[in-house]
Order: structure tokens, then C-alpha cells, then sequence
């Protein structure tokens, strides 16, 4: 009798195990493809707020750190899965979409999308205002006054960072951040 | 002899220095050498911890954002510390993300197993240190930094102590054979010099001597009083030893003096009266004959008879002062030893005994040889007194048989004259050897008794026995033994 709930238990445990390396086999083979490109820059929006210090900005009152974006929304609900679940110091990461700066003042991190290119100046001005960080993907972003621009690098997707644009607009991006981008426009001694 | 004991109290004294000088300093070498390891195992650990999360934080980013190059930058900064040999990053999925190698050709990727829950482990390998540590970034681990440190400084190390040791053990053991020289004087030379005194006291027997005492008051000099002590207590001894001897044989001289010159005396006396008891015999003796020879026809058969009684008294009278002449002779005269046949002696005596009375029917029995280292003249009479003793006790069988011969007991040759005569009575054997004293009247048989008491003062002179077994008509043996017993 004993014998035979052991054996159950057993043969029990023994299905379950192979159901866990079944489905272990499955995440495996999901990490080992590599991420698509919005995936990346999603990771990137979400991390970059870690790096980041807002200073005297209206940021500070609200009660979520809020990534928006502005535009044509090229992430769908990869942003969304991205930050799911996500805190930035005490604050829990959301992800908006916004048709202009105007709508909401909550943004840290703005993501201008490319069909944005014709407003940029007027963005980037009102940007500067609210001491929200911008990033595009829109080419020489950072060169037109843009503080951090996706830059596809053999098959990678790597950043250039503007830091006048972003001390003026009261942000302070960590010395790491700097490390690990491609160019850094306005860097002492460069 | 006294000089090997001296080297070799003294080597015993430096290599019982060197021994424990060397055991003490290997053993504290030991001790602080396994504590040196341990503790630079600990640091070296520490350090390396310390390097992994320098290069964890500022890998960071790096890993957020994918980028191994500023990752390398990073692991580069360890071409300052020499001792990693190679070191790298992987991702959270084990993925290889940077890599250093201190040397170009050196194998990097050996990633041991990341910490399972820990943030930090690492593994002694038998020549390297390989040390993994989480790269946690606010509560999630992106990776891992591993570092593997050669461990070629720790055997430096030991070859640094091993030659530190040896050199402090060569200084040591000079220092330790300076120190026994030192010791030697006051340890081993008072001992060397008992020893010496020692053997000159059981050599040359000289207890006059006395061990130099020392100015220590350690054990040697205990030793040494102790020693003199006895030896002034064995003087005493053999001084009061010695005095006692001396005067014991002092008194034996006076005595062996007194008693020489009485038995001289003695002898003196017994040899005059015999010598002189011989005149007026011979005088009687002579008379008697001439009474006997020119006037026999005046005189009737008793009176001749009374004469003839007379002459035959007077024969043995003479008789007997021979005897006592020859005894007192037996006594005094010096002795000579020398090899001889017995046997040859008893052939002779039986020979000469038979011729006198052909008519007895007499069975002689003697082994050929029986040698002797004994006085012959005296050792002739001894023969002669027991062969003619034989003789006359069987002189009243119609057969006899009578027989000398020798036995070995114990190594001592035991010499026997046995007959089948009319023997003794077991009861009476004392009296045998004793002067003047007879078992049997002169008329049995004729004799003096001085015969035996002569052979038993020749035995003793010659340091022997004798003894006698018989029975009443059983037949006797005399047994005689020449040579001093030397085992008692």
C-alpha cells in the first residue's frame, strides 16, 4: 500500500520533471533567438532612466516614472511588456503614447518617432523646458540639439549622446552611460 | 678507552643541542609558514574579491547596453596586477561577453560554474585561484566577472622560507655547537673526569684517589661527593681488610713457627729413643746368639727355648723401631713429584711376594699402565704396604685373587687394591688407619700396625684420600686417591 503511494509519487514527480524541462528547453530556445530591433531599443528606453538624474524638473511630483512616445508608435506592445512590472527608484516605470509634449509634462524619457522629424526643433525646445530626456532614432538627431540617438552599428544597435543638451535641460547622465556610447558630443577633452 | 667516553658523552651532549635547536626551528618554520598561507591565501582571496566587484560595477552599463568593447576596456585595467592570469565576463546566460588574458597564448575560457544563489565563490585549483562574482544590478544579476589568479607567488614564497630556514638553521646549529662547547665544560668534563678516576680506582685498585669536586651544585657534584665518599669508605675498609690479613698471618707464621719446631722436636725425640732403643737390642741380640751357639749344650730344650723366645722378641722389637723409623721418616722427608707407573710398581712387589712362598696359589690382576704424577719412593711404600697387606689376609684361603686397578671419578683418578681375605668388620674401618691399632692378634696374622697409618700419612701429604670397604671374610679394598682435590 505504502509501496504503491510511493511509486505513484515517483512516477508523479518524474512527469512533472519532464513538463519542467520541456518547457525549460522552450525559454531557452526564446532567449537564444536574438532580439528584434524595437525590442532593443525598448530595453534601452527602460534602461537609460537608470543612468539619468532629473534635477528641478516638474518630473519629481508625479507619482510614476513615465516613458512616452511621441508620434507614430513604432514598439506596439513590446514597450509595454518591456517596463511591465519595472521600477525606477521608487517609481513604477510606465509606458505612454502621446501625440505632443504639451499633453502630458509627467514624461522622463521621450521617444520621438521619425514622423516627428518635421516638429523636431519645437520638441526638442519644449523638451528642454520640461527637463525630459529625448532619444530618436531620426538620423543626426543629436547633432540637431537631440540628447541620445539610436545608432545601428554592425548589426547592433549602439547610442551618441549630446551632454550640452542634456545639462541644459538639468539632467545628469552617469559617467557609465558615457561609457558605453558610441560618441559623446561636447565631452571634455574630446 | 677513557677518551672515546669522553667524545662521546660530549657529541652526545652538541647533537642533543643541534637536535632540539633544529626540531624547535623546523617546527616554528612549519607553524609560521602554514599560518603565512593561510593568511595570504585570505588575502589573496579578499583582494580578488575586491578586483571582481571594482570590474562588476563598472561593467555594468556595459552589459545593459551590450557592449563588450567598454567591457574589455575594463577588464584591461588588470595588466596592473600581474598575478591574475586571465579573467573575463559572461552574461546571465552563461554567454561569454569580455575576456583578459594576461599572456597572448594563455587559455581563457574555463568558466568554472557561476555561485548557485551566492554572490561570490571561488575555488583553489592546484595552481590557480578562480574567483566568480554576480554583477547585481538593482536586485537582478546581469553577469558574471571571473578571475583567475596564478598561485606561482605562493611557491615563491615557500622557496623564499625554505631558504630563510636553512640559513637560520645553518646559524642555528652554530650557535647550538658554541653553546655545547660552552656547556662542555661545566657538564661533560667533571663527568670525563669521574670516569677517569673511576677507571684508575678498578685498574690499578687505588683507592687513595680522590674526583677533582666542581664549584656547581648540580647533580655531578652530588655524584662526585658520593663517590669519594665511597672510596674513602672502601679504604677504611680495605685498610682495616688489610690490617687483618696481617696480623692473621702473623699469628699463622708464629703458630706454623711454634708447631715446626715442636714437631721438630718431636721428631727429634722418636728418632734418638728409636735410634737408641736400637743399641742395647742389638747387644741383647748378639749375646743371645753367642748364649745360643757356645753354650747350647749347657743349656736343656726349655732353656734354649726361653732363648729362642727372647731372640724372636728382640727380631721384633727391631722390627718395630724400622717401622717408626720409616714413619718418622714418611713425615719428614721432601717431596717429589714425578710421572709414574703404578702398575709397573705392583707387577714388582707381587712378583717379589710370590717368590717368597711359590707354594700359594695367588691370581694377580693389573691394568698396564696407570700413571701417576706422585713422589716415587714414597708412592713405592704406599704399593708395598697395601700389596703385602693383600698377601697376608688372604694367606688362609687355599685360592686368592687379588687386584689393583683404578677408576675415573669426576675426573679424578681413584686407585683401588682389592682382595678376597678374610676382610674386616665394617664397624671397625676408623680404627684401620690409626697407629699401633689392629683388628687382628698377631697371632692370625703377624704385623705391627704402622703399615696403613704410613699409607694414609703419605695420601695426606700428597693432598689425597683413602678409605677402606670390607666384611668379615668378604675381602677389602683400599681406595686412594694421589692428586689434591682441587675443586674443593
Amino acid at each position: 500500500m505504502g509501496r504503491d503511494l510511493g511509486a505513484r509519487a515517483i512516477s508523479r514527480y518524474l512527469v512533472f520533471l519532464l513538463f519542467l524541462s520541456l518547457f525549460g528547453a522552450q525559454t531557452s530556445h526564446t532567449q537564444q533567438t536574438h532580439p528584434t530591433e524595437s525590442q532593443v531599443k525598448a530595453a534601452y528606453l527602460y534602461n537609460f532612466g537608470k543612468f539619468v538624474t532629473w534635477t528641478g524638473t516638474n518630473a519629481g511630483s508625479s507619482a510614476s516614472f513615465d516613458i512616452c512616445v511621441l508620434g507614430k508608435d513604432p514598439f506596439g506592445v513590446v514597450l509595454d511588456s518591456t517596463v511591465a512590472g519595472g521600477n525606477i527608484g521608487e517609481k513604477r516605470v510606465t509606458a505612454k503614447k502621446i501625440s505632443s509634449l504639451q499633453e502630458s509634462d509627467h514624461c522622463r524619457i521621450v521617444f520621438i518617432s521619425s514622423s516627428e522629424q518635421a516638429r523636431l526643433k519645437a520638441i526638442l525646445a519644449a523638451a528642454k523646458a520640461g527637463g525630459t530626456l529625448t532619444v530618436s532614432d531620426i538620423p543626426h538627431f543629436a547633432d540637431k540639439g537631440g540628447m541620445i540617438e539610436f545608432v545601428p552599428q554592425e548589426n547592433r544597435i549602439r547610442f551618441e549622446v549630446n551632454l550640452p543638451a542634456t545639462e541644459e535641460a538639468g539632467l545628469t547622465l552617469s559617467s557609465e552611460l558615457l561609457k558605453v556610447a558610441t560618441r559623446v558630443i561636447g565631452k571634455t577633452g574630446n | 678507552m677513557a677518551v672515546g667516553y669522553s667524545r662521546s658523552i660530549s657529541r652526545k651532549l652538541t647533537v642533543m643541542n643541534m637536535l632540539v635547536s633544529a626540531a624547535a626551528l623546523l617546527l616554528a618554520c612549519a607553524a609560521f609558514f602554514a599560518y603565512d598561507q593561510i593568511t595570504f591565501r585570505q588575502s589573496l582571496v579578499r583582494t580578488l574579491s575586491a578586483q571582481a566587484q571594482i570590474i562588476g560595477a563598472n561593467s555594468i552599463s556595459a552589459l545593459i547596453f551590450n557592449d563588450p568593447q567598454s567591457a574589455t576596456n575594463t577588464l584591461s585595467a588588470l595588466k596592473s596586477f600581474p598575478n591574475i592570469a586571465s579573467a573575463g565576463i559572461i552574461t546571465s546566460d552563461q554567454r561569454p561577453f569580455a575576456q583578459y588574458s594576461r599572456d597572448a597564448g594563455d587559455e581563457v575560457l574555463n568558466i568554472p560554474a557561476p555561485p548557485d544563489g551566492r554572490l561570490e565563490a571561488y575555488w583553489f585549483r592546484a595552481t590557480h585561484l578562480v574567483l566568480v562574482h554576480s554583477i547585481v544590478f538593482q536586485g537582478k544579476t546581469l553577469g558574471f566577472v571571473y578571475l583567475r589568479a596564478d598561485l606561482h607567488e605562493l611557491d615563491q614564497r615557500l622557496k623564499r622560507y625554505a631558504a630563510i630556514a636553512f640559513v637560520v638553521l645553518l646559524l642555528s646549529l652554530l650557535a647550538a655547537l658554541i653553546v655545547s662547547a660552552l656547556f662542555r665544560r661545566s657538564v661533560a668534563e667533571p663527568i670525563v673526569q669521574l670516569a677517569e678516576v673511576a677507571r684508575a680506582v678498578s685498574q690499578d685498585n687505588n683507592y687513595s684517589v680522590r674526583a677533582a669536586p666542581t664549584a656547581a651544585q648540580d647533580e655531578i657534584a652530588l655524584l662526585i661527593d658520593a663517590f669519594n665518599n665511597m672510596l674513602q669508605q672502601i679504604q677504611h675498609r680495605d685498610n682495616a681488610l688489610q690490617a687483618a690479613h696481617d696480623e692473621l698471618e702473623e699469628r699463622v707464621e708464629e703458630r706454623t713457627r711454634e708447631l715446626v719446631s715442636s714437631n721438630r722436636e718431636l721428631e727429634a725425640f722418636s728418632y734418638s729413643v728409636s735410634h737408641d732403643l736400637r743399641g742395647p737390642l742389638e747387644v741383647m741380640n748378639g749375646f743371645s746368639y753367642v748364649l745360643l751357639k757356645s753354650y747350647a749344650n749347657q743349656l736343656d730344650s726349655s732353656g734354649k727355648e726361653c732363648l729362642q723366645s727372647i731372640r724372636a722378641a728382640a727380631r721384633r722389637m727391631s722390627e718395630l723401631i724400622d717401622d717408626l723409623l720409616n714413619l718418622s721418616r714418611v713425615t719428614t722427608s721432601v717431596m717429589h713429584r714425578e710421572e709414574i707407573d703404578l702398575s709397573s710398581y705392583a707387577r714388582a712387589i707381587m712378583e717379589e711376594l710370590c717368590r717368597t712362598a711359590p707354594e700359594r696359589n695367588v691370581e694377580f690382576v693389573a691394568p698396564m699402565q696407570v700413571k701417576a704424577y706422585a713422589d716415587a719412593r714414597l708412592v713405592q711404600i704406599v704399593m708395598q704396604n697395601l700389596l703385602e697387606n693383600a698377601w697376608k689376609y688372604t694367606s688362609h684361603h687355599d685360592r686368592a685373587r687379588i687386584e689393583f686397578g683404578f677408576e675415573d671419578k669426576d675426573g679424578r683418578m681413584i686407585c683401588f687394591v682389592k682382595d678376597d681375605g678374610s676382610g674386616f668388620d665394617p664397624r671397625s674401618t676408623d680404627r684401620l688407619f690409626q697407629p699401633f691399632n689392629r683388628l687382628h692378634t698377631s697371632a692370625e696374622f703377624p704385623g705391627n700396625g704402622i703399615g696403613l697409618a704410613t699409607v694414609r700419612r703419605i695420601i695426606q701429604r700428597h693432598g689425597g684420600e683413602v678409605w677402606a670397604e670390607g666384611a668379615v671374610e668378604k675381602g677389602a679394598t683400599f681406595h686412594f686417591i694421589l692428586e689434591p682435590n682441587r675443586g674443593t
